[in-house]
């Protein structure tokens, strides 16, 4: 089955076992990870967090190849974050380095605007990054070992009514067509002459809203035919499952990563405490 | 028999338009019968499918007058949900219909709704695809990795599963290739022979209409224009052409000799047998006027990045002046090819050559204007906001002057049939027209050579042959013209060369004729025109070979002259 990150990036989870897990279980882990973050405020907790996401990568069979993908954007971020406490914050603590950018004296005082390094800046910085790297993992993880159909029979098997769990299908669904319509479009493009390569940044973006015009045009018989094929068949947003075709119970793996995940956020909250 | 379905005087008008897009239909439809729908493209078919769901006016906003009753439910008072638990639609694009991603639950998505046990809903999940001929090995499949005749049969499972007492089919295999085709129309051979369900079916193919139809309605700007039995129906020839529907060519070539209505294929076979004493050979011109090579391919091969390999050493080669037509099954490599040769794509391995030079060597603005390529589906092309700007766009994208622009911008409008819808925003046209519009905006830019991937699916007949007939005209200009196709009748009429691509190669490169006629035609599922059929099963020799209803007409000598 593939997983919302297969089709989108064609990163899926290697492990059957994990991905066979119900979806109960495999949203407890990432949720867990997520709670914990709130707690994990020190460099070395948030540093344990990140080290335990990406275990439960690793064990769900997820390859931590999918960073490579990211690292741009977890790079400029960690600068980002690193420029915020420095530039913009002046947090008290041991001084290692200081320099004053700008300084202007008026009649009611000075005005001076410092990049000032502390050690209590360098370690909410590092706690950041940590906590952005343990957030990435545990999105992974979700996304890699989720499908849609997991999705949909999950929410079913919380009652959840028909026309939203079905609303939940055709959102990664849309999502994967306008990707490939997107390239289809752009394609159509070239093949009337236009090429990417050599146009400049502002007119390939008034190109690129041009394509707008098809793909919403596209979106919109495309929802109104889903639509009509829907209510044709007698789904409606109230409609609620009947028949319990398919059961989902809990077996014993399940159980074990809940209480696995449970014991990690209680482990973390009484770690942050007594931090 | 009793009435299943009742339409008195119905008018409905969509909110936003000016004209109604049905006016006044009256139809029954007897408990039982398989009711045929046939007209032009926008002659109102779909509309009327969806009011005898409800879906209009309950659904979609617009001014509804009459009165429709299916199964003595008032589809004005009567909610669409419980219609749906008796009436059971397939549309046109299988993919639309599938929200689920197993087979399995797809069809048991659709038996949710009737709060049926768990036991009765696996019975009938194994009766519906056991009915259209796939295995329960499909079950976890996933709908939209399958073929398009496997996704169609998919669809008709789900709506079968339900026991509707009736099903309405939305043009079920215009998307479909030939295989496709037959796949689904045994489905539903099945289905009319095995289940005693009503049903409609909305199709362009008369030849499909006339095996399964028990009446047809034709319909025309909304109206009636015919009802009866097919025997009635397809002898009226010109009532039928001016609807955009092309009669049997057996129905035809029976009427053109005198004989009486025929319109079933296995009937013709028998009634031309007792009547044909011979054939006479015709002096055919069979060699294309053409000129020097325009697009060389040798040895191509490509594979895309998810590992599927598209081609493997396919070489083709396209000559000034000829049309040919890309034909195979869905999936065989025709569109990747058609890309490689107006370097969309670049080849792993073999060499494309355009007016001799590698394919490689051109600049994108340059090959564009050499090799012109139109897209399946015109939405996915047209990106401006009038009609003008959309054709004028890659002569701009040319820095071409403005006076020259204009006057080429005006041919094409007129060629294409659009004069008038200059200003007008493209979002706003119709299907043909938008199809029309992606035409003239490559047309527009000369290039030597014109590809078009696919332009007559979901199109009504007249509007086919009419773009063949331009897309001919084209090669008179010294064009060559690639036309990707299923529709082999077509293909076969118009064409200078049949190629045929199958598992990324091209198996077959010829003309119509020797393609269609050669020994391996059967096993390449080419679905031969109906009356090259009929003379190859009333014994005619395979060096004559009629394409036309004309053709076979004076080839034949009746016994009685």
């Amino acid at each position: 089955m593939s997983t919302i990150l297969g089709e989108l990036a064609g990163v899926k989870a290697k492990s059957a076992r994990y991905t066979s897990l119900h979806l109960l279980a495999k949203l407890a882990l990432p949720f867990s990870i997520s709670l914990s973050l709130l707690h994990a405020t020190e460099p070395v907790q948030a540093l344990s967090l990140a080290a335990v996401s990406a275990l439960a990568c690793i064990l769900a069979g997820v390859s931590l190849k999918v960073l490579k993908k990211y690292i741009a954007v977890i790079v400029s971020m960690s600068a980002f974050i690193v420029l915020a406490f420095t530039l913009f914050t002046n947090l008290p603590g041991r001084m290692l380095y200081e320099i004053t950018l700008w300084r202007m004296e008026a009649e009611k005082g000075v005005l001076e605007w410092k990049l000032s390094v502390t050690d209590t800046s360098l370690n909410y910085a590092a706690a950041f990054i940590l906590r952005i790297l343990a957030m990435v993992l545990s999105a992974a993880l979700f996304l890699a070992t989720v499908s849609d159909r997991d999705l949909v029979w999950g929410l079913l098997s919380l009652r959840m009514p028909f026309g939203v769990c079905v609303a939940a299908s055709l959102f990664f669904r849309g999502t994967q067509l306008f990707i490939s319509d997107f390239h289809t479009v752009r394609e159509a493009m070239m093949a009337r002459g236009v090429d990417f390569a050599r146009t400049s940044l502002a007119k390939r973006f008034l190109l690129y809203v041009n394509a707008l015009i098809p793909l919403l045009s596209l979106m919109i018989t495309r929802s109104y035919e889903v639509s009509l094929a829907l209510e044709s068949r007698g789904i409606a947003p109230k409609s609620r499952m009947a028949s319990g075709y398919h059961s989902f119970k809990l077996n014993r793996h399940d159980y074990t990563v809940v209480a696995l995940s449970i014991l990690l956020l209680l482990a973390f909250a009484a770690w942050g405490w007594l931090a | 028999m009793s009435k299943a379905v009742v339409v008195k005087d119905v008018w409905w008008k969509y909110v936003g338009r000016e004209d109604y897009a049905l006016k006044g239909i009256e139809l029954e439809i007897e408990k039982g019968e398989l009711l045929a729908v046939m007209g032009h493209s926008g002659s109102g078919k779909t509309s009327l499918a969806l009011t005898l769901t409800g879906i209009i006016p309950q659904r979609i906003p617009g001014e509804f007058k009459g009165a429709v009753e299916v199964f003595g439910m008032d589809t004005l008072s009567v909610d669409v949900t419980d219609i749906a638990k008796r009436v059971a639609v397939v549309f046109e694009d299988p993919e639309i219909q599938f929200v689920m991603s197993t087979v399995e639950d797809e069809i048991v998505i659709s038996l949710e709704p009737l709060k049926l046990s768990r036991e009765e809903i696996r019975e009938r999940l194994e009766w519906s695809l056991e009915l259209v001929g796939l295995p329960t090995s499909f079950l976890r499949r996933a709908p939209l990795q399958l073929s398009g005749g496997e996704k169609q049969r998919v669809a008709i499972a789900a709506a079968v599963a339900r026991r509707p007492d009736l099903i309405i089919l939305d043009e079920p295999t215009s998307d479909l290739d030939p295989v496709g085709k037959e796949e689904v129309m045994s489905a539903l051979k099945r289905l009319r022979d095995e289940l005693d369900t009503t049903i409609l079916l909305i199709e362009h193919e008369s030849e499909h209409v006339a095996e399964f139809a028990d009446r047809v309605a034709v319909l025309k700007e909304g109206r009636v224009v015919l009802e009866g039995d097919p025997a009635f129906v397809f002898t009226q020839t010109q009532v039928l052409r001016s609807s955009g529907v092309s009669p049997p060519e057996v129905s035809e070539l029976s009427s053109a000799l005198g004989l009486p209505p025929l319109y079933r294929f296995e009937d013709a076979v028998e009634a031309f047998m007792r009547v044909v004493k011979e054939f006479k050979a015709l002096d055919i011109d069979e060699e294309p006027h053409v000129g020097d090579t325009l697009i060389e391919c040798k040895n191509v091969e490509f594979t895309y990045p998810g590992g599927v390999k598209a081609l493997r050493e396919a070489s083709i080669s396209v000559r000034e002046g000829e049309l040919i037509a890309l034909v195979g099954p869905n999936g065989g490599g025709k569109t990747t090819l058609a890309k490689i040769m107006c370097g969309l794509l670049r080849p792993d391995r073999g060499e494309v050559r355009v007016l001799g030079r590698r394919v490689e060597d051109y600049d994108r603005l340059t090959l564009s204007s050499l090799v012109g390529y139109v897209y399946q589906n015109p939405d996915h092309q047209i990106f401006n906001k009038t009609v003008y700007e959309e054709i004028a766009f890659g002569l701009k994208l040319r820095k071409l002057p403005d006076d020259e622009i204009d006057r080429k911008v005006l041919h094409a409008l007129e060629l294409f049939g659009l004069r008038g819808l200059e200003r007008e925003h493209p979002f706003f046209l119709s299907k043909g027209e938008k199809r029309r519009l992606a035409l003239a905006s490559v047309y527009v830019l000369d290039p030597k050579v014109l590809i078009v991937d696919e332009p007559t699916t979901g199109q009504d007949m007249g509007f086919n042959e009419l773009l063949f007939k331009t897309l001919r005209d084209l090669t008179r200009e010294g064009r060559a013209v690639i036309v990707i196709t299923h529709s082999i009748p077509l293909a076969s009429r118009y064409s200078d060369r049949l190629a045929v691509v199958k598992g990324g190669r091209v198996i077959a490169n010829d003309s119509p004729r020797r393609v269609l006629v050669s020994p391996e035609a059967d096993e390449w599922r080419l679905t031969k025109p109906q009356v090259l059929r009929l003379a190859l099963r009333l014994g005619l020799n395979s060096g004559l070979t009629p394409l036309s209803v004309k053709e076979l007409e004076k080839m034949i000598v009746l016994v009685a002259s």
